[in-house]
C-alpha cells in the first residue's frame, strides 16, 4: 500500500510537471494509465478497481476535467485490465502492448463518451486527434519501460 | 449474512460503488452542487502540494543557477549591443516624453482616466494538467493569497487566462487555449470584437468575426473587456490564419497566443484596478467572456 501511494504521489508529480516536456503537439502519454496497467498484472480485479479510482481521483484533481470523470474511467479499466491479464503471459511482450494500446483506445473512447454526457464534449474528431494518438503515445512509453526491462533481465541472466 | 454476500461478489460490489461514487462526483460538480466534491478535491490536491511546491522550488533554483552560468558568459556581447541599444533608446525616450506630455494635455481635455494600474499578485506555476483534453495550470498562490474564482491571470507577454478553481494556497487557472475557455477580443487595427476559443495545440481561434472586416495575418488581438472578467487592451496575440466559410454568417481567425504556455513559469493574478476597484465577477459562468 506504501509502495503504490509513494507510486501515486510520483506519477502525479511526473504528469503534472515533466510529461508536457514530452509532448509531441499537445498530446503526453497518460503516466496514470501506465501505472495502473503495471499494477493491474500484480493485483486482484477488485485491488486493481480501487487503485484505479484512487489515481483517477488524483488525476481529476489537477485537471480541468470534471472531478470524478478519470476516477469512473480508470475503475473501470483497472477491473478490466487485472481481468484480462490473468490471460495474457506475463513475460510476452506484443500481447501486453496491444493490451495497453487498447486500454488507452478504451480509456480515451470512455472519456470523449463522458465528457459529451455532460456536455463538455471536444468533437468527434477528438478521437482522432486526441484518443488514438494519446493512446499510442503511452503505448510507446510503455513499450520503452517494458524493452528496458526485458533488455535488464537478460543481461542479469548472462551475467 | 451480508458479509457472505459481499464476499461472494466482492468484485461486482467494488465496481459498482466505485463507478457510482465516480459519476456522483462528476453529476454533483457539473451542477455546482458539490461541497463534498470541493472538499475531496482540496483534500487530494493538498496532500501532492508540497511535493510540487518542492520540485518547483528545486527545479527553480537549478534554473536560475544554470541561467546565471550562460549570462555570465553571454554578458560581454549583450553589453556592446546594450550600449548601441541605450543609444537608440534615449533618442526615443526623449520623443516619447513630448508624446506622454501630449497624451496628458489630450486626457485632460477628454478627462479621460489616468493610466490604468493593477493590483497584482506574482504566483508561480506548480502544476500543470493531467490530460490532453483540457488546458489548466496549477499555481501557488490561493484564496489567502486574495486569489478569487474568475480573476484574470498574465503573464509578461499577454493573457494567459482566469482563475476557475482557488484553494487557500493554491489555485487552479484556465488557459485561454482551453476549449471550454472564451474570451472576448477586439482586432487592434480593425475595431472588430470576436470571442477567442482554445482550440488544438498551444492555440486558440477568434470566432464571429463581421464578413466585412478584412482580417489579416499579422493582425494583433487584445482582449475587448466584455463580460467584465478581462481588462480591456491585454495582448491575446496575433492572427496565424483567418478562415472564411461559405454560407458563414461570421468569420473565424486561427490566433498563436503572445504567452508560450509552454514555458510558463510566473504568472500574475490581476486583483484589482487602482481607481476602480476589485476584478472579476466570482459568480459568473465558468467558461469566461460570453
Amino acid at each position: 500500500m506504501t509502495r503504490f501511494l509513494l507510486g501515486l504521489l510520483l506519477v502525479t508529480l511526473l504528469q503534472t510537471t515533466v510529461a508536457h516536456r514530452l509532448g509531441v503537439a499537445g498530446i503526453r502519454p497518460d503516466l496514470y494509465l501506465l501505472f495502473l496497467f503495471f499494477l493491474a498484472f500484480r493485483a486482484r480485479p477488485e485491488a486493481a478497481t480501487g487503485m484505479g479510482f484512487l489515481l483517477g481521483l488524483y488525476q481529476d484533481a489537477f485537471s480541468g476535467a470534471p472531478f470524478g470523470l478519470h476516477a469512473f474511467v480508470l475503475s473501470a479499466a483497472g477491473f478490466v485490465l487485472s481481468w484480462a491479464a490473468e490471460g495474457v503471459e506475463a513475460t510476452r511482450l506484443l500481447p501486453r502492448l496491444v493490451l495497453l494500446a487498447g486500454s488507452g483506445v478504451a480509456v480515451g473512447a470512455l472519456g470523449h463518451l463522458l465528457l459529451h454526457f455532460f456536455r463538455l464534449g471536444p468533437p468527434a474528431s477528438a478521437l482522432l486527434t486526441v484518443v488514438l494518438p494519446t493512446a499510442l503515445y503511452t503505448t510507446l512509453v510503455g513499450a520503452a519501460i517494458l524493452g528496458a526491462h526485458e533488455l535488464r533481465d537478460r543481461l542479469e541472466v548472462r551475467l | 449474512m451480508l458479509l457472505r454476500v459481499f464476499l461472494r461478489y466482492r468484485r461486482t460490489v467494488i465496481l459498482s460503488v466505485t463507478l457510482l461514487v465516480s459519476f456522483l462526483f462528476m453529476t454533483l460538480q457539473v451542477r455546482q452542487e458539490g461541497p463534498l466534491v470541493d472538499l475531496v478535491e482540496r483534500g487530494l490536491v493538498l496532500t501532492a502540494t508540497p511535493f510540487l511546491k518542492l520540485y518547483a522550488a528545486v527545479t527553480g533554483t537549478a534554473s536560475r543557477l544554470w541561467g546565471s552560468y550562460v549570462d555570465l558568459r553571454r554578458v560581454r556581447a549583450e553589453n556592446l549591443r546594450l550600449q548601441e541599444e541605450v543609444a537608440a533608446l534615449r533618442g526615443e525616450v526623449r520623443r516619447l516624453a513630448e508624446a506622454g506630455l501630449e497624451n496628458a494635455r489630450l486626457r485632460r481635455l477628454l478627462d479621460l482616466p489616468a493610466t490604468r494600474e493593477f493590483d497584482l499578485v506574482t504566483a508561480q506555476v506548480i502544476a500543470k494538467d493531467t490530460t490532453n483534453w483540457f488546458k489548466t495550470i496549477m499555481i501557488n498562490k490561493g484564496s489567502e493569497a486574495g486569489v478569487q474564482r474568475s480573476l484574470p491571470v498574465i503573464a509578461g507577454e499577454g493573457l494567459v487566462g482566469r482563475v476557475v478553481e482557488v484553494m487557500p494556497w493554491t489555485a487552479k487557472v484556465q488557459l485561454l487555449t482551453d476549449p471550454v475557455s472564451s474570451v472576448g477580443a477586439l482586432l487592434q487595427e480593425q475595431r472588430v470584437t470576436g470571442l477567442v476559443t482554445g482550440a488544438r495545440g498551444q492555440t486558440a481561434t477568434v470566432k464571429y468575426l463581421p464578413l466585412m472586416a478584412e482580417v489579416r495575418v499579422g493582425d494583433v488581438v487584445l482582449t475587448s473587456g466584455m463580460g467584465g472578467v478581462f481588462p480591456k487592451g491585454i495582448l491575446i496575440g496575433t492572427v496565424t490564419a483567418t478562415h472564411r466559410k461559405s454560407g458563414a454568417l461570421f468569420q473565424e481567425a486561427a490566433i498563436q497566443p503572445s504567452v508560450d504556455f509552454g514555458r510558463l513559469e510566473e504568472v500574475l493574478v490581476i486583483t484589482g484596478e487602482r481607481g476602480v476597484g476589485p476584478m472579476g465577477a466570482p459568480d459568473g459562468p465558468p467558461g469566461g467572456d460570453r
